[in-house]
């Protein structure tokens, strides 16, 4: 029966187990709205305990079955309000889906293919746009440019700077350098001139937009470095008052410091750098720092006073190794005279000149670059340019040393590119 | 007037007929227990104590057959039977109300009429009712405005989400190792309160910049339920996680328990346009006790007793947490043995499989008593003193999602490895004899031997597992979220695909997500 209406729609079935309410069929008359959709395994309800009618019925179990099937009627009922009111109400509809295109979005859990069907690794031509530079970048690799275009990354104000530096020069800025940097995250190399120029082909035979300068960019990816003892730079001085405070302070701690009174720039060799005394470096840093400007460290592990070999913690931050060079700046103070005397009684080697822009900022990045997780922690090797230098870079400051190899711990290069995925 | 009202209903709204209305709904209708019933017959007006307890049909005397009140007068009458129709024909009482459901019988129209204000009187008096029950709030299902209704027949192409429907699930794309970042979106997009209170829009973003990353997780909701069947490019979630999270920022292999709680803390602080606001307006910027949705769903309280062992003075402090980060077998600390006097073997229906660890050992020795050695001694409060104490940590409040991690990354000074040790955890998890109030009880020397069915409040269900494959430098991530009750569906990166329940428990588990089962409203 209609609860409504009281007009005959419903079938129920009786089992000897189940009451089964059927279908519905949708039942409008005048004064009812109703349309009861009760699946059958809504009200499915076991009866198996429930006793049969028969002789051998007890009152009790007779009034039992009363408020059992009291209970089930009562709950029927609430149903049958909600819906009338969903009917009443107009939201009755709401409940209708389009059934051809439900089936559009079935699960699929079959093998080699994924939910929806689709086969597996079709996705690799997908691109987006970067948020910061608006260029359209595979999806895959945009992770990296990312942390390039954001300068977050640990080599990214390196690359920065050498590019700021190769502009400097005045050389053709390429519009791919971001390119070669994502695919060649290295920063060791700067080889010979010999060695570039066979890089330099090599690169030209294989991809025509590459450098057509003398730049010395970056070996390959996955190029030994270590195969090549014959890294050296250049350093040009700073200039300390485009550096902010702490960058000045970092500076400091690991490098001479002493400002040239010719160029105005700060050395960046090392704190034991016999150019300068230690006096100078004491006011250096009193004048740049105030006094209460950290202390000189202490003496290095190298004892040897004429040696111009970097201190061990240095080495993995500069790694290359100070080579000779026959050319020495008469720019410089007179102090560097006393640096070509001690250069004489060293074997020269010659050398191609290079030009260094330090960047503080990558300095302090680098010590800490190295704990991380396990990557290449480089700040010295910068290779910009060719030496020909435009405004910045004056001086190239012969560094005599010893030949001896850099100490670089062969762990912490060639570890870790970790895996993609 | 409501188009589902009639306009006989105005010869009802004379004179006092809210509160008579009130009053038949407290009494006949949604007035509870016997002992309410009678409780509230005392306080209500006198005409109608006596016939409160005799709701039975003024004609034939049954109980039965959908008892309807008249409103007019005080008469009941069964509606099978047809007594209050003729009742209503007799006296002209052109309304009546079901005593079951609170419905109102209109006897011109013939049919059951809804009108607004008395369905709002017959609310009120059923939330009251619930109260004094003891039920509380109950959840109510949404129902459109008009306005929402036109809408909604104007577009037509509504998508129902069924069992067997994709919509929801969607792969993401790897920009380049950031698989950590898909596996956690993964599960907070399968967080089924969050995911409610995104979809319902409820989120008023008070950022002046583009760079709101609540708005930007609304905006993957959209994505997600889009129907879309290509996987989503999250590269302005990544964009505006490094921009926010500066720590995180690199192209390289990280975290994904970093990663959570980075996520989590910047949502935080981007959700101020989502505090409640006092009376006067201000906002309630109290640090200590943020309102916003993150807060809700996933903070909890950890309360860290230390017990002076001299004076026995307990001095207690409870720290707010998000994710729950436990020692695992095999790493250097030492993980037995177990609190003394430990509970049963096999709570939360796990079992020893070859004397695997299960999750619940973890949870155990999380809350166990340490004793803090000599070297350690704390000032007690009591003593004036230092003495030598224990340390025990216990739940305070539980989150609505539990995070475990599996401390399964050692980065100690002595090695940095990856324990790859085995932890089985349940799908169901029953937090309560972690609590501080069970161990409080425990401490005062009851027992509870029998499972308080009653309190459900601390029951769990598993929503999702991240796990991590390789080893420490590098691996890879995936994770299984469930969809649909007991459907599990495994995402790795771009790929979905249906995973079977053991699967999912047969994994190695690094995050567990737990959502609680009963949720109590307020």
């Amino acid at each position: 029966m209609c609860s409504f209406c009281e007009k005959i729609e419903l079938t129920a079935q009786y089992d000897s187990k189940f009451v089964l309410f059927l279908p519905l069929n949708p039942h409008r008359s005048q004064s009812c709205y109703l349309a009861i959709k009760i699946s059958n395994t809504v009200f499915q309800m076991k009866m198996e305990d429930m006793p049969l009618s028969g002789p051998d019925n007890t009152k009790l179990e007779a009034l039992v079955h009363d408020i059992y099937s009291e209970l089930v009627e009562d709950a029927c009922l609430g149903l049958c309000f909600e819906v009338h009111r969903a009917v009443k109400q107009g939201y009755f509809f709401l409940d209708e889906t389009d059934q051809e295109s439900m089936k559009e979005f079935e699960i699929v859990d079959q093998p080699g293919v994924d939910i929806f069907g689709q086969v597996y690794n079709q996705w690799k031509n997908k691109e987006c746009e970067c948020p910061n530079c608006k260029r359209l970048i595979a999806a895959s690799r945009f992770a990296p440019h990312l942390e390039k275009c954001l300068g977050m990354g640990r080599n990214s104000s390196r690359i920065a700077n050498r590019r700021l530096a190769s502009n400097n020069n005045n050389s053709k800025s390429e519009s791919d350098q971001e390119d070669n940097d994502d695919l060649n995250d290295n920063d060791w190399s700067y080889g010979a001139e010999k060695k570039a120029k066979k890089r330099k082909s090599d690169k030209n035979q294989n991809s025509p937009r590459r450098s057509k300068s003398l730049k010395h960019k970056n070996g390959d990816l996955g190029k030994s470095i270590i195969s090549e003892p014959y890294k050296y730079n250049y350093n040009t001085g700073i200039s300390y008052e485009s550096l902010g405070p702490d960058e000045v302070r970092s500076l400091l701690t690991t490098q001479c410091g002493v400002i040239s009174e010719h160029t105005k720039k700060m050395c960046t060799r090392s704190q034991r750098c016999p150019q300068h005394t230690d006096e100078q470096r004491r006011a250096v840093r009193v004048f740049l720092l105030g006094p209460s400007a950290p202390s000189l460290p202490d003496a290095d592990p190298v004892v040897e006073s004429d040696s111009f070999d970097i201190p061990e913690g240095q080495t993995l931050m500069n790694h290359p190794q100070w080579e000779d060079s026959p050319d020495i700046s008469p720019t410089d103070s007179a102090s560097s005279k006393a640096s070509t005397n001690h250069s004489d009684s060293r074997k020269l080697k010659k050398k191609k000149r290079m030009t260094l822009n330090l960047n503080s900022g990558v300095g302090a990045a680098a010590a800490a670059v190295v704990g991380g997780g396990g990557g290449i922690g480089g700040v010295g090797c910068l290779a910009s340019g060719s030496s020909t230098s435009g405004g910045s870079s004056q001086s190239s400051i012969s560094l005599p040393s010893k030949k001896k190899r850099p100490k670089l711990s062969a762990a912490s290069i060639s570890s870790t590119y970790h895996d993609l995925n | 007037m409501s188009p589902a009202g009639c306009s006989h209903v105005n010869g009802y709204k004379v004179d006092n007929w809210k509160q008579n209305l009130r009053v038949i709904y407290q009494c006949f209708v949604w007035s509870g227990t016997a002992e309410t019933r009678r409780r509230k017959v005392r306080q209500s007006d006198a005409g109608w104590t006596e016939l409160a307890k005799s709701c039975v049909c003024h004609m034939c005397g049954a109980h039965l057959n959908r008892l309807h009140s008249c409103l007019y007068c005080v008469f009941f009458g069964c509606f099978t039977k047809k007594h209050i129709h003729e009742h209503a024909k007799n006296k002209r009482h052109n309304l009546a109300i079901d005593l079951l459901y609170g419905g109102i019988y209109c006897f011109v129209c013939q049919d059951y009429i809804y009108d607004k204000d008395m369905e709002q009187i017959a609310k009120e008096e059923q939330r009251k009712a619930w109260k004094l029950q003891g039920i509380g709030e109950k959840y109510t299902t949404w129902e459109p405005t008009k306005r929402e209704l036109e809408l909604l027949r104007h577009n037509p192409k509504r998508r129902k989400i069924t069992t067997n429907c994709t919509i929801g699930l969607r792969g993401l794309i790897n920009l380049g190792n950031t698989c950590f970042m898909n596996c956690i979106v993964q599960a907070l997009t399968h967080t089924p309160l969050l995911r409610d209170f995104f979809l319902s829009d409820r989120h008023k973003c008070e950022m002046q910049s583009n760079s709101c990353l609540v708005c930007e997780m609304s905006q993957l909701f959209q994505e997600f339920y889009s129907g879309h069947r290509s996987p989503h490019i999250p590269f302005r979630l990544l964009h505006l996680v490094w921009t926010h999270a500066r720590h995180l920022a690199g192209y390289e292999q990280q975290d994904a328990h970093e990663f959570l709680i980075a996520a989590l803390d910047v949502l935080h602080r981007h959700c101020k346009g989502d505090t409640i606001r006092d009376d006067n307006g201000k906002k309630a910027n109290n640090p200590n006790h943020c309102n916003c949705i993150i807060d809700q769903i996933f903070t909890g309280g950890l309360q860290s007793d230390v017990t002076c062992q001299v004076c026995h003075g307990v001095s207690t402090t409870i720290d707010p947490f998000w994710d729950i980060s436990l020692d695992l077998p095999g790493s250097s600390t030492p993980f037995w043995p177990l609190s003394p006097g430990g509970d049963g073997s096999t709570v939360n229906g796990e079992s020893h499989l070859s004397g695997s660890t299960t999750l619940t050992d973890c949870l155990r020795r999380f809350t166990r008593p340490e004793h803090l050695g000599s070297s350690a001694k704390i000032k007690c409060g009591g003593c004036h003193s230092y003495q030598e104490s224990t340390k025990q940590l216990t739940m305070k409040k539980l989150p609505i999602v539990a995070c475990f991690h599996l401390k399964r990354f050692e980065h100690s000074a002595k090695l940095r490895r990856k324990i790859t040790t085995y932890v089985s955890f349940p799908l169901e998890l029953d937090m309560t004899p972690f609590m501080a109030s069970s161990k409080e009880s425990r401490m005062n020397g009851q027992y509870q031997q029998t499972v308080d069915v009653i309190n459900n409040d601390n029951k769990y269900s598993l929503f999702a597992v991240v796990n991590h494959q390789g080893t420490l430098e590098s691996g890879h991530y995936t994770s299984f979220i469930r969809q649909h009750k007991d459907q599990w569906f495994k995402c790795d990166d771009a790929i979905i695909t249906k995973a079977s329940i053991k699967d999912v428990l047969d994994s190695e588990g690094y995050l567990l997500f737990y959502h609680k089962q009963f949720l109590e409203y307020e």
